[in-house]
C-alpha cells in the first residue's frame, strides 16, 4: 500500500511537468487558435537559457529561472510579432508550417551555440536530498515540483478568473472581433497571450536543469505528450489541460509499476479517442 | 633555333626532375589520389557527443597518419556525415559516400541498427566498414560469423562488455542476491540484461531478478522506473540507458536515495567521458559511497602506458577535451586500416582482410588482436568505481577489475541470446 | 487549377524531361540514379499528400504511417516471396486497407482536428512498428531483403537488382501514378473536391455527400503513401520504424510546400528541391536543420504559392496568373471556435 501511494506521488510530480508544458500550449491555442508546434522549443530554450545563467554564470537558481522566463518571453514575443502575425490572414495550415519551421531552427541553434555535448548544472543545496515519505525516501525536488505546478495552477487560475487582464484574454478568446470593438487592442493581447505562453513553456524547461539533462532534441519528446494532453483536456481548455495531465502524469507512472506494457501506443489511442468522440475535451462545459 | 630549342628542352626537364620532392608529394604506392574514408556517426540528437567524437578520433587520426607520410604514401582523406542514428540515413550516406565520393573504406557509426541495415549493403559495396561503436552482438555473430559478410570488421568492444563482465564482477559479492534492472527499452537493454542474467545465473543459482523497469528512448525523467523497481527492495540495480540519459537517471536516483538503500549499481557505459564528466560533482563529494560500479569500451586511464597517456595528451591539445570511446576506437580504425592495406600493399577488399589474418597491434587502448572467426579485433577493457584522480580533470574508473578478452568475450559457435524483455 | 488544358511548349518540355529521365542511367553514376529514385519516391508520397491538402483542404500528418505499412508490408512479402510485383501490390494494398479504417474515422472532422487525428493515428503506427519486435522487428527492424526479380510466372522475369534496373521499376510506377493523378485531379472528382474545399457549406447544399468524397481522397491519398513506401523497400534492403514518424510526414508536407500547393506540379517540383538541398545541404555541413528551418519560413512569409508560384507570376502560357498569397475563404478563427460539430 505505501509503495502504491509513493508511487501516486511521484505520477503527481510527473504530471505537473507535463501540465507547465501543457498549459501555455492551451492558452495559446485558446486565444490565438495556433498550434504552436514550436512549444515544445520553447521548453527547450528555457532550459538552455536557465542553465546558461545558472549553470554557466553561476547566478542563483531562482534568478536564472527568472531570467529563462524573461528571455524566453522575448523570443515567444519575437516570434508572434514579426513572423506568425504575418500569416493570420492565410490558412491556418501555414501558420502550423510556421512554427514547425521555428523547430528546426531553434534545434540547430542551440547546438550552434552551446554544443551538442547534453549539460546538467548540480543541483542547488535547497533541493538536494529526500523527506521520508510512506516509509521510502520522496526527493524534494519532486516536492518542489508539485509545488511549481500547483502554484502555476492556483495562480492561473486567480489571473484568468479575477484581474482585468485575465478578462482582457477571455474576452478576446470567446470573440475577438466583439473584443476588437470594445476597444480591446487584439494584436497586442496576441502578443502577450503568445509570450506569456513562452514563458510557461520556459518555466517548465527551466526546474528540471539540475536532475534532467539540456540536450538538443529535449523539445521534440515533450511535444507530442503536450499535444496528447492539451487534446485529451480540450484545446484552449486550461481546467481539462490540468486533469488530464494529472489522469496521464498519474496512470504512466502506475503503469510503470504495475503494467510494463503499458506504452505510448495506449496513449495515442486515448487521444485518438477523445479526438473522434469529444473533440472539444473530456472536460469541455 | 633547334639547338635552342633543344637546350631549353634538356634544361627545363633536368630543372623539374630535379626539384626536390617535398614530404607531402611522395609517390602514392597504390595508385589513387588519395585514399578515402567515409566516417559516420551520430551528429544531431541526445546522442551527438558520440559522433562528434568519432568525428575528432579520426580527424586526429589522419592528421597524424598523413604526417608521418600517408599509408603505403598515400594521403588519407575523410568525410564525415551523420547518420541522424537512423538506418535509413546510415545506408544512405553509405552508397553516397562510396558511389559517388569514392570512399575506399568506411568506419564508425553509433547506432546497433544502423550497423545492421549496413552490413548488406556493405556487402553489394564492396567496402570494408570498421565498426567503431555499435554494439550489437549480432553485427557480428549473425551477419559475420553467420552469413559470412567479410565486409564487417570491428574494433570496439561489443555488448560482452555491458553485460557479461558486470555478472563476472558480482559473482563474488555474496551479499548481493536481489537485482532489478532498469533497461533501456530497445534491443539493446534487452540484450544486455539478458546476457547479464543468463552468465550470472551460471556462477550464482541463488540469484533473484526481482522487477524491471523499461524506459523508452528519450526518456527525461526516470523517477517512476526508479521508484518501481526500488519498491521490490533489490540489493542491486543494473541500468542500460546511458550517456546523456545515464546521467540524468543516476541524478534521479541519487535524489530518491538509491545509494543508502543498496549495495551496488552497475552503469552501462558508465565510464564513458561525456558520463564521468556529468558526474563529477557527485563522486567529488562521494555521494555514490562507493557501489557505483561502470565499464566502457576504452577507459582514458588504462592502460597505464606512455602510449595511452601521449594519446591523452594530444587528443586533449588538439580538442580540448579527453578522448571518449569513439574517439579512440576511430582513431584505433584508422592506424589498423594503415597497417592492413600496408601488409597488403592494396586496396582491394580480400587482400585486405587476408592481411589482417592473425594482426595483433598495439593501440592507446591496448594490444588488440585479429579473430577471424568473427572478424573482431579483441581487447580488453576493465570495469572499475569513479573516484577522483588528481591528474586528471574528470573522475577515473579506479579500483580496476581486469579481465582477459577471452573470459567474457563469446565464441562460436554462437547461440541465439533472447532479445525479448 | 481550373481545367487549363496544358499548352504545347508544357506539353514538349514534359516529353523532353520523361525522355530524359529515362536516358538518366545511360549517362549518369549510380548514386544519381540513387537519388533519382528517392526522388520519385518522394514525388509520388507528395502528390498523394497534396491530394488532401491543396485540393481537398485537409492538412494530414500521419501520412507516414500509410507509407509505414506500404514499405512493412512489403518486407514482409519479399522476406517470404522474393516476387517484387508481389511485394509492391501487397504493401500498397495493406495501406490501403488501413487508409480505409483510420479514414473513416479521420474525414469526421477537419481542419485543426484532423491534422492532430492523423498525427495521432501516424504516431500510433511508429508506436506499433517499434513494439512489435516479433512482427517488424522492433527498433531495428527488418533487414537484408531482397531486391526481388520483377517476375509474372509463366511470362516473364527481369532481375533488378542492379540500380540502374530498379530505377526503371520505379520510374515506371511513378510516371503512372502522376498520371493517374492528374486525370483524377481534372476529373469531375478532383473538381468537386475543390469546391469542397472552397466551400463546404455551399457543396453541402448542392447534395455532395461531403464526407464521402474526403474518404476518397484520404484513401486515395493513403495509396500513393503506400506505394513509396513500398517502392523504397527493395532500394534500401531495409525498413525501420522512423518511416512511420511524424518527422517522415512532415517531408511530403514541405515537399509540396516548397513546391507550391495550388499547382500540380507542385509536389513534384517540390520533392526534387526538398531533396536536392537536404542531400547538398549535408554534404557541407551537419548543421542543415537551422537550414531547413529557415527555408520552411521564409517560403511561408514570403512564398506561400511555394516555387510555382513564381512561375505563375510570369504568366508562362500553361498557367493563369495567381497572386502568392491568395487563398480560398475561410471563416473567420473566432467562429470555429464553437461549432466543431459542424465540421
Amino acid at each position: 500500500m505505501d509503495n502504491f501511494a509513493f508511487q501516486g506521488l511521484i505520477g503527481l510530480s510527473m504530471a505537473m511537468y507535463l501540465w507547465l508544458i501543457s498549459a501555455g500550449l492551451t492558452i495559446i491555442f485558446g486565444v490565438l487558435r495556433i498550434v504552436n508546434f514550436a512549444h515544445g522549443s520553447l521548453f527547450m530554450v528555457g532550459a538552455y537559457l536557465a542553465y546558461a545563467f545558472y549553470g554557466q554564470m553561476g547566478l542563483p537558481f531562482w534568478l536564472a529561472i527568472i531570467l529563462s522566463l524573461l528571455g524566453t518571453g522575448l523570443l515567444g514575443l519575437v516570434m508572434e510579432r514579426v513572423f506568425l502575425r504575418r500569416i493570420y490572414g492565410i490558412d491556418e495550415a501555414y501558420q502550423l508550417l510556421l512554427t514547425f519551421g521555428f523547430i528546426l531552427i531553434l534545434d540547430d541553434a542551440v547546438k550552434i551555440i552551446w554544443g551538442g555535448v547534453f549539460k546538467i548544472p548540480p543541483i542547488p543545496a535547497f533541493l538536494d536530498g529526500s523527506w521520508p515519505v510512506f516509509g521510502r525516501s520522496f526527493p524534494i525536488y519532486n516536492a518542489f515540483v508539485i509545488a511549481v505546478g500547483l502554484a502555476v495552477a492556483v495562480g492561473l487560475w486567480a489571473l484568468f478568473e479575477k484581474t482585468w487582464w485575465g478578462r482582457t484574454v477571455r474576452a478576446t478568446a470567446s470573440d475577438r472581433e466583439m473584443a476588437n470593438a470594445i476597444g480591446i487592442n487584439v494584436p497586442w493581447v496576441f502578443s502577450g497571450v503568445f509570450a506569456f505562453g513562452a514563458m510557461l513553456a520556459a518555466l517548465g524547461g527551466a526546474i528540471g536543469i539540475p536532475v534532467r539533462v539540456v540536450a538538443p532534441g529535449i523539445g521534440a519528446a515533450m511535444i507530442i505528450q503536450a499535444f496528447i494532453i492539451t487534446v485529451i483536456g480540450g484545446l484552449g481548455n486550461l481546467k481539462g489541460a490540468f486533469v488530464s495531465s494529472l489522469i496521464v502524469g498519474v496512470l504512466s507512472a502506475y503503469g510503470t509499476l504495475f503494467f510494463p506494457v503499458f506504452e505510448l501506443f495506449f496513449i495515442f489511442v486515448i487521444m485518438a479517442v477523445v479526438l473522434l468522440i469529444r473533440p472539444q475535451g473530456l472536460f469541455a462545459r | 633555333m633547334k639547338k635552342h630549342f633543344a637546350a631549353l628542352s634538356v634544361v627545363f626537364f633536368l630543372s623539374v626532375v630535379s626539384l626536390p620532392a617535398s614530404p607531402a608529394q611522395a609517390q602514392c604506392q597504390l595508385g589513387v589520389p588519395a585514399i578515402k574514408v567515409g566516417v559516420q556517426g551520430a551528429a544531431s540528437g541526445p546522442h551527438s557527443d558520440y559522433g562528434r567524437q568519432i568525428e575528432m578520433g579520426a580527424t586526429m587520426a589522419i592528421e597524424e597518419i598523413n604526417a608521418a607520410g600517408g599509408i603505403a604514401g598515400c594521403k588519407l582523406e575523410i568525410k564525415f556525415m551523420d547518420d541522424e542514428n537512423k538506418a535509413a540515413t546510415g545506408v544512405k550516406n553509405a552508397r553516397y559516400l562510396v558511389t559517388d565520393w569514392g570512399a575506399h573504406f568506411m568506419v564508425g557509426t553509433d547506432s546497433s541498427g544502423v550497423a545492421m541495415a549496413l552490413g548488406p549493403v556493405l556487402a553489394e559495396l564492396k567496402r570494408i566498414h570498421f565498426f567503431t561503436h555499435a554494439a550489437t552482438h549480432r553485427l557480428t555473430e549473425d551477419l559475420v560469423a553467420g552469413k559470412g559478410i567479410k565486409e564487417i570488421v570491428r574494433v570496439s568492444v561489443p555488448v560482452y562488455q555491458d553485460a557479461i563482465i558486470a555478472a563476472l564482477i558480482f559473482k563474488d559479492r555474496m551479499d548481493i542476491k536481489r537485482w532489478a534492472n532498469i533497461g533501456a527499452d530497445y534491443e539493446y537493454g534487452y540484450t544486455s540484461w539478458n546476457l547479464f542474467k543468463e552468465t550470472l545465473k551460471k556462477y550464482r543459482p541463488d540469484v533473484e531478478f526481482v522487477a524491471s523497469a523499461w524506459a523508452p528512448f528519450l526518456t527525461l525523467d526516470f523517477s517512476p522506473h526508479i521508484s518501481a523497481v526500488m519498491a521490490q527492495k533489490p540489493d542491486a540495480i543494473f541500468a542500460t540507458p546511458w550517456a546523456g540519459e545515464a546521467v540524468m537517471l543516476l541524478r534521479q536516483a541519487l535524489i530518491q536515495g538509491v545509494f543508502n538503500d543498496t549495495k551496488a549499481w552497475w552503469q552501462a557505459m558508465g565510464g564513458s567521458v561525456d558520463v564521468l564528466e556529468g558526474i563529477s560533482a557527485e563522486v567529488q563529494k562521494d555521494r555514490f559511497k562507493g557501489n557505483l560500479w561502470a565499464t566502457a569500451r576504452y577507459i582514458h586511464n588504462w592502460p597505464d602506458t606512455p602510449e595511452n597517456k601521449a594519446f591523452n595528451e594530444r587528443f586533449k591539445k588538439r580538442w580540448v577535451r579527453l578522448p571518449n570511446y569513439s574517439a579512440e576506437t576511430t582513431y584505433s580504425a584508422f592506424f589498423i586500416m594503415k597497417a592492413a592495406v600496408e601488409k597488403a600493399r592494396s586496396l582491394e577488399t580480400a587482400k585486405v582482410i587476408d592481411a589482417m589474418k592473425g594482426m595483433q597491434i598495439r593501440n592507446p587502448g591496448g594490444v588488440r588482436t585479429f579473430r577471424a572467426e568473427d572478424q573482431q579485433f579483441i581487447y580488453n577493457v576493465p570495469a572499475g568505481r569513479p573516484v577522483i584522480d588528481a591528474k586528471y580533470p574528470i573522475p577515473i574508473l579506479g579500483d580496476l577489475k581486469v579481465f582477459a578478452a577471452k573470459d567474457y568475450y563469446r565464441h562460436p559457435p554462437f547461440t541465439p541470446v533472447a532479445v525479448t524483455k | 487549377m481550373t481545367g487549363h488544358p496544358p499548352s504545347r511548349l508544357a506539353m514538349l518540355l514534359l516529353a523532353a524531361l520523361v525522355l530524359a529521365l529515362f536516358l538518366l542511367p545511360w549517362v549518369a553514376g549510380r548514386y544519381p540514379i540513387y537519388l533519382a529514385i528517392q526522388v520519385l519516391i518522394l514525388a509520388v508520397f507528395s502528390v498523394g499528400f497534396n491530394l488532401l491538402f491543396g485540393y481537398s483542404g485537409l492538412l494530414s500528418f500521419g501520412q507516414a504511417g500509410f507509407f509505414a505499412i506500404g514499405a512493412y508490408g512489403c518486407a514482409k512479402i519479399l522476406l517470404a516471396v522474393p516476387n517484387l510485383l508481389l511485394g509492391l501490390a501487397g504493401g500498397v494494398a495493406a495501406a490501403g486497407i488501413a487508409a480505409v479504417v483510420l479514414g473513416i474515422l479521420s474525414v469526421r472532422h477537419t481542419r485543426i482536428y484532423f491534422s492532430m487525428l492523423t498525427l495521432a493515428f501516424g504516431m500510433m503506427i511508429f508506436s506499433i512498428a517499434w513494439k512489435w519486435r516479433d512482427f517488424t522487428g522492433g527498433d531495428d527492424g527488418l533487414v537484408g531483403i531482397p531486391r526481388a526479380p520483377l517476375e509474372i510466372p509463366g511470362l516473364l522475369s527481369i532481375d533488378v537488382s542492379a540500380m540502374g534496373h530498379y530505377y526503371y521499376v520505379v520510374l515506371v510506377l511513378s510516371l503512372l501514378a502522376i498520371a493517374a493523378m492528374y486525370r483524377l485531379v481534372h476529373s469531375p472528382l478532383g473538381l468537386t473536391l475543390q469546391a469542397i474545399r472552397d466551400s463546404e457549406t455551399r457543396a453541402e447544399f448542392a447534395g455532395v455527400p461531403v464526407r464521402k468524397y474526403r474518404l476518397i481522397a484520404f484513401i486515395i491519398a493513403g495509396l500513393y503513401a503506400g506505394l513509396a513506401g513500398a517502392l523504397l523497400t527493395p532500394l534500401e534492403n531495409t525498413v525501420t520504424p522512423p518511416v512511420a514518424h511524424w518527422s517522415t510526414s512532415a517531408e511530403p508536407v514541405m515537399a509540396t510546400l516548397l513546391g507550391g500547393v495550388h499547382s500540380f506540379a507542385g509536389p513534384i517540383v517540390g520533392a526534387f528541391f526538398f531533396f536536392m538541398i537536404k542531400d547538398v545541404i549535408v554534404r557541407y555541413t551537419e548543421y542543415w536543420l537551422i537550414w531547413f528551418g529557415v527555408i520552411v519560413v521564409a517560403l511561408v512569409i514570403g512564398f506561400p504559392g511555394g516555387i510555382m508560384s513564381i512561375f505563375a507570376k510570369r504568366r508562362l502560357p500553361w498557367r493563369p496568373a495567381r497572386p502568392s498569397s491568395t487563398q480560398p475563404d475561410k471563416p473567420a478563427a473566432s467562429q470555429r471556435h464553437d461549432r466543431i460539430s459542424e465540421d
